[in-house]
């Protein structure tokens, strides 16, 4: 069984190595001392030599490359030697943080308020910066005991030490403190594993993804007119399209023609994507723990109104309802987020990646206009697409916008 | 072949108008000649032989363990240098004892420890000498009256004059006799240049303490050469001498004349109860530690120094004066592969030292996780209160 | 073990030399060594008459060589010696940072157990009076960072006494600081042998409202202090720690639970020191307990001035002290 050579470590802090020359070549005889290869490490470059007899079998590693410590750079004929192995780091857990509240309180006095049940707020604070000190409280457990004293006839000691010249009152008769009920305590609650992936998901978007945003706004009373026509014409069958679903296409067909938006970051390129997936925002209801999903309209630019609109209600419905299938929210290249049905004017949104852009639709909203110098009444919806620079530039998104803005004015196209 | 002369041994009177002189050679002229030792037989130095092998191969495993990553932090290699550890180690008794520099494998090894535990020791296992707590540079063997390497460059100077301090007040404050013991205190030619050597040679000559600097010449602190970090580093015989410390220079890479000369001022320094500084000339055939390309010297210099092996030039006095064959060499050879291989094997097998050994030895009494207080039961009762 | 004898007053000094008398008596490896420590009878006294009891073999007199006879005296202990090294000022340690701290501290650990270190060092420690930065060291915060080393701090003759034969008799190395301001206090120091145990604080005072945490010199302005304060009605709790390694936190724990507020008074510099480490672990384990975090005074962030007057307001005092409590008890 033949030996390996690996690369060696040559100093203290040596993690890879570079072959600079091989001194021997495939079939070379060799014995324990000769030179086999010049090496560069992080400190100098450093010879290479044999441990063992041999015939060299095999140069694994050719000059000029860098490898890793213990990587296998060339084997020996006969003779075996161990290799020890590592062991993978584990990543650690993220922790979420707790929120402290802004009340400065000192530790004990905040113990005693809780032993005989003092509300902090109802404290005046006489330490520095209005802190509530051990005083404060003493002092106002001694003034509620004093006009308490004569209706008592029972005294119950707190279970904890209490210095000996306070006179000690049961929790329930001290004034002026009113109960706290449970919804104005603060509280802390476990994430469900919807808001972890969440959390974990938007957070490694935001930070490792630089964003910036571009808005437009567009005339939208071509495209409701064309709407309620349709939604008219259509009903016998059933059939109401959202102005969502408009957006979709409109969508879909703007990434046909501006390629970028189909795309990802990859590292050291930037992934083309051939089919058009759009994905779509669904929030979910607070009976399923809240949250939201993103449903995905596959080949969105090759579907016509009609079917993106009962595949994103089928979507909706089933996201709520029962949930999605890991095919119904994958594989998708572009988001909409749209919260015009709440009424929201227009706001930003995160990218889900591996996607490069987003858009936040915001509600279309009868408003004075000006059209072709008249001022007069139109309906008007605002768009902000969030995008990540390292595949989509500026201007880029400048065009995007301005086809979307083309197809949404003039929505007849929609339909071919 | 036949022993080296050309290193003569020479007692410096205490008397400074007598003390020995340089010739133009650097030489050291004789005023009193030391007893030279006689060379042992066949037998003895077969067993010095078997140890210098023994060395050899353990730190060629050592180097492909290292680089295997089964050793970790600093490492150093003595190969070249074997003749001043077994030869000097030969010259003394079991119990007199001995502490080191950084350089320690093969001193370790020929004091007695077991390969076993000294490979151990640098895998970081229970099995170590100093149960993997010291590592490549910190062998520690009291069975073996061995106090340890040291890492710092000449902290191991001052910790050997308390050794002979110590084995003198034992034998003569405690035991009311007469000082009978030395202390071997190795260090290279780095440590000629740092402060406590120097005081430490000033208490050991202050307090007539039988310790033996053993000075390893082996030309390199690290990377530099002896002659750019120390000033008359062509007359070494001045730096004890300022101290009143007897001077000799052996050759270091002949075992016989190592063996023949030390031999001498150990028993002189243990009859006078007095210090000695000896100068061992040798050679570290590799680097100052595992990451030293030994970029500062030549080749044909390390080519020179090789030929010249401590090994090989005892191999052929056995040869020509012992009639010992090429194949006992062999044999040899064949034996001490076999134990090397056995305590690498037997280091790799050993358990990695468990955790709780991290909290003991701090102190004598038991030390767990710092919590900021000593542990109650290492608090007496009673006292004051 | 309450030693309970007639009246016996005697000098820090001369409580010192008890210690190392009797326990060089009572044990033939035990021996004193230092700089003038023989011949001269010590440069502050405390060893006068020792060679004359014990002889040169065991009362060394050595040159000013703090490497070399630290170094010198680890490796003694290595073989089982008893060394008490004398350090004529803990400032001088320094030169000899490597050995008390590489070989001393380490040596039991590095080898395995095998080879321990049973020595004292002992010296003046912290101002002495107009010595400059140099020579003003307190060492005991730099040197409490290091692990394996044990180190006691004695306030008054009595706990001089005990706590060195302690330190003697203990199989690890100890550091004993001194103050040479301490020297010449007195108190009283019965006949009969007795130790102090290590890790055991002592309430020097008893009291309500602050507790103050203090070693060695400082406990002098501490209890000044307190005695201020109670005139203003502040009634506080003063704790001699005696070691800082073994450090006796749980009675510090204690008085603060009961006080509810902490003051500690380290004459070394603030930064990373044993003040800050108290205070730290009185803020994990009374957390809860606390009223306000815990109060420190050092000396100021700046070398030691020579000059008298900048010297008095480096230093802690007694004004610096109850003004510490006024505010760690709101009330200032």
């Amino acid at each position: 069984m033949p030996i390996e050579i690996t690369m060696p470590r040559l100093s203290d802090t040596m993690e890879v190595g570079t072959i600079l020359h091989w001194h021997v070549n495939v079939g070379d005889e060799v014995s324990a001392g000769d030179l086999l290869a010049d090496i560069e490490t992080d400190k100098a470059t450093m010879e290479l030599q044999s441990f063992d007899d041999g015939r060299v079998a095999e140069l694994v590693i050719s000059e000029g490359n860098q490898v890793d410590v213990g990587t296998v750079i060339a084997m020996l004929a006969e003779d075996d030697e161990a290799i020890v192995e590592e062991t993978p780091e584990k990543p650690k857990p993220s922790i979420p943080k707790v929120t402290e509240s802004a009340h400065r309180v000192s530790p004990v006095a905040r113990r005693l308020a809780e032993e005989y049940g003092v509300d902090l707020l109802s404290v005046q604070g006489s330490g520095p910066s209005g802190r509530i000190i051990k005083r404060d409280i003493l002092q106002l457990i001694d003034t509620a005991s004093e006009t308490t004293a004569a209706a008592q006839t029972t005294k119950v000691v707190p279970a904890e030490v209490v210095p000996s010249t306070v006179p000690v009152t049961p929790v329930q008769q001290v004034l002026p403190l009113a109960p706290t009920s449970p919804w104005q305590q603060n509280r802390s609650e476990p994430l469900s594993n919807m808001r972890q992936i969440i959390a974990s998901r938007l957070v490694e978007s935001k930070q490792t993804i630089p964003h910036y945003q571009v808005t437009m706004t567009f005339d939208m009373d071509p495209l409701l007119e064309m709407r309620k026509t349709l939604n008219e014409q259509l009903s016998k069958s059933g059939v109401k399209l959202s102005v969502n679903d408009f957006l979709v296409r409109c969508c879909a067909l703007s990434m046909e023609t501006n390629p970028e938006f189909n795309a990802s970051f990859g590292g050291d390129c930037i992934h083309y994507h051939g089919p058009v997936n759009v994905g779509i925002a669904i929030a979910l209801p607070e009976e399923r723990g809240g949250g939201l999903v993103v449903g995905t309209i596959r080949n969105a630019d090759q579907k016509s109104l009609r079917t993106i609109s009962q595949e994103s209600a089928y979507l909706s419905n089933k996201a709520r309802e029962t949930g999605l299938s890991p095919e119904e929210m994958g594989d998708t290249t572009f988001t909409i987020s749209n919260l015009g049905m709440f009424g929201v004017d227009n706001f930003t949104a995160i990218i889900n990646p591996p996607n490069s852009a987003i858009l936040a639709v915001g509600a279309a909203i009868e408003k004075p206009v000006v059209r072709g110098g008249e001022l007069v009444v139109g309906n008007e919806m605002s768009a902000t697409l969030s995008l990540d620079h390292r595949v989509i530039d500026g201007a880029m998104a400048a065009l995007y916008l301005k086809t979307l803005k083309e197809l949404i004015e003039n929505p007849a196209s929609l339909l071919v | 072949m036949v022993v080296s002369t050309s290193v003569d041994l020479l007692m410096a009177d205490t008397d400074t108008t007598s003390t020995a002189q340089s010739n133009a050679n650097g030489m050291t002229e004789p005023t009193h000649l030391l007893k030279q030792a006689e060379i042992p037989g066949k037998g003895v130095l077969l067993g010095w032989l078997r140890q210098m092998l023994l060395i050899r191969e353990f730190e060629v495993r050592t180097m492909q363990a290292y680089q295997n990553r089964l050793i970790g932090g600093f490492c150093h290699i003595y190969i070249g240098q074997e003749a001043v550890a077994v030869g000097t180690i030969a010259a003394v008794n079991p119990d007199d004892p001995v502490v080191l520099a950084y350089r320690d494998h093969g001193h370790a090894l020929a004091r007695g420890m077991d390969p076993k535990n000294c490979m151990a020791e640098m895998f970081g296992r229970i099995g170590g000498c100093a149960k993997g707590k010291g590592g490549s540079m910190h062998m520690f063997d009291a069975d073996h009256y061995l106090y340890g390497g040291h890492g710092i460059v000449s902290a191991q100077t001052p910790l050997g004059t308390g050794l002979a301090f110590a084995t003198k007040y034992e034998d003569e404050v405690i035991s009311g006799g007469k000082s009978s013991h030395v202390t071997l205190c190795y260090l290279g030619d780095g440590a000629l240049n740092q402060g406590c050597f120097y005081e430490a040679m000033n208490l050991a000559s202050l307090l007539d303490l039988p310790v033996i600097f053993v000075l390893e010449n082996n030309r390199y602190s690290m990377g530099t050469a002896i002659e750019r970090g120390t000033s008359m580093a062509h007359d070494l015989r001045l730096k004890s001498e300022a101290h009143d410390i007897n001077h000799a220079i052996i050759d270091g890479k002949n075992v016989l004349s190592t063996y023949r000369d030390f031999k001498g001022i150990a028993d002189w320094c243990r009859e006078e109860s007095r210090p000695y500084f000896v100068e061992a000339q040798t050679y570290r055939y590799k680097g100052h530690s595992m990451s030293d390309p030994r970029k500062y010297r030549t080749k044909e210099e390390e080519n020179s120094e090789e030929a010249n092996d401590c090994i090989a030039t005892l191999e052929e006095f056995l040869v020509e004066e012992h009639d010992v064959t090429k194949d006992a060499f062999k044999q040899l050879t064949r034996q001490v592969k076999t134990q090397v291989r056995q305590a690498v094997e037997w280091a790799k097998k050993s358990p990695e030292t468990p955790m709780e050994e991290m909290y003991k030895d701090v102190f004598t009494d038991c030390w767990g996780p710092y919590t900021g207080t000593s542990k109650p039961d290492m608090l007496e009762e009673g006292g004051l209160d | 073990m309450k030693v309970t004898t007639k009246e016996r007053v005697i000098e820090f000094r001369d409580a010192l030399r008890e210690a190392m008398c009797e326990e060089m008596r009572n044990d033939e490896r035990v021996f004193l060594l230092g700089e003038e420590v023989a011949q001269y009878n010590g440069a502050y006294k405390v060893s006068k008459g020792m060679l004359e009891e014990f002889g040169a073999r065991r009362v060394i007199d050595t040159p000013i060589s703090e490497s070399g006879f630290s170094g010198m005296s680890i490796g003694a202990a290595m073989r089982g010696l008893r060394p008490i090294v004398e350090f004529m000022s803990w400032s001088f340690s320094l030169v000899a940072a490597d050995p008390i701290l590489n070989n001393a501290a380490k040596m039991l650990y590095m080898s395995g157990g095998q080879f321990g270190c049973p020595i004292v060092f002992r010296g003046n420690d912290g101002a002495g009076g107009q010595l400059a930065s140099t020579h003003s060291w307190c060492v005991e915060s730099l040197y409490a960072n290091v692990p394996g080393i044990k180190m006691a701090i004695p306030y008054d003759a009595y706990d001089a006494k005990g706590l060195l034969k302690t330190a003697i008799q203990d199989d690890n190395p100890v550091f004993f600081l001194e103050s040479e301001r301490l020297l010449s206090t007195k108190c009283h120091v019965p006949t009969e042998e007795y130790t102090v145990p290590f890790g055991k604080a002592l309430v020097r005072r008893s009291g309500e409202d602050c507790t103050i945490i203090s070693f060695g010199r400082p406990l002098h302005f501490c209890l000044e202090a307190a005695e201020e304060l109670a005139k203003e009605g502040i009634d506080c709790e003063v704790i001699d720690g005696r070691t800082i390694r073994p450090l006796d936190i749980d009675s510090m724990v204690e008085s603060v639970k009961k006080t509810n507020a902490c003051v500690v008074v380290d004459q070394s510099w603030s930064f990373a020191s044993v003040g800050s480490e108290i205070a730290s672990q009185i803020h994990a384990q009374c957390f809860d307990d606390l009223d306000n975090h815990v109060h420190r005074v050092h000396s100021d962030d700046v070398p030691t001035p020579y000059a008298y007057n900048l010297e008095q307001a480096y230093l802690p005092n007694t004004r610096k002290v109850c003004e510490a409590v006024r505010q760690a008890t709101y009330n200032s």
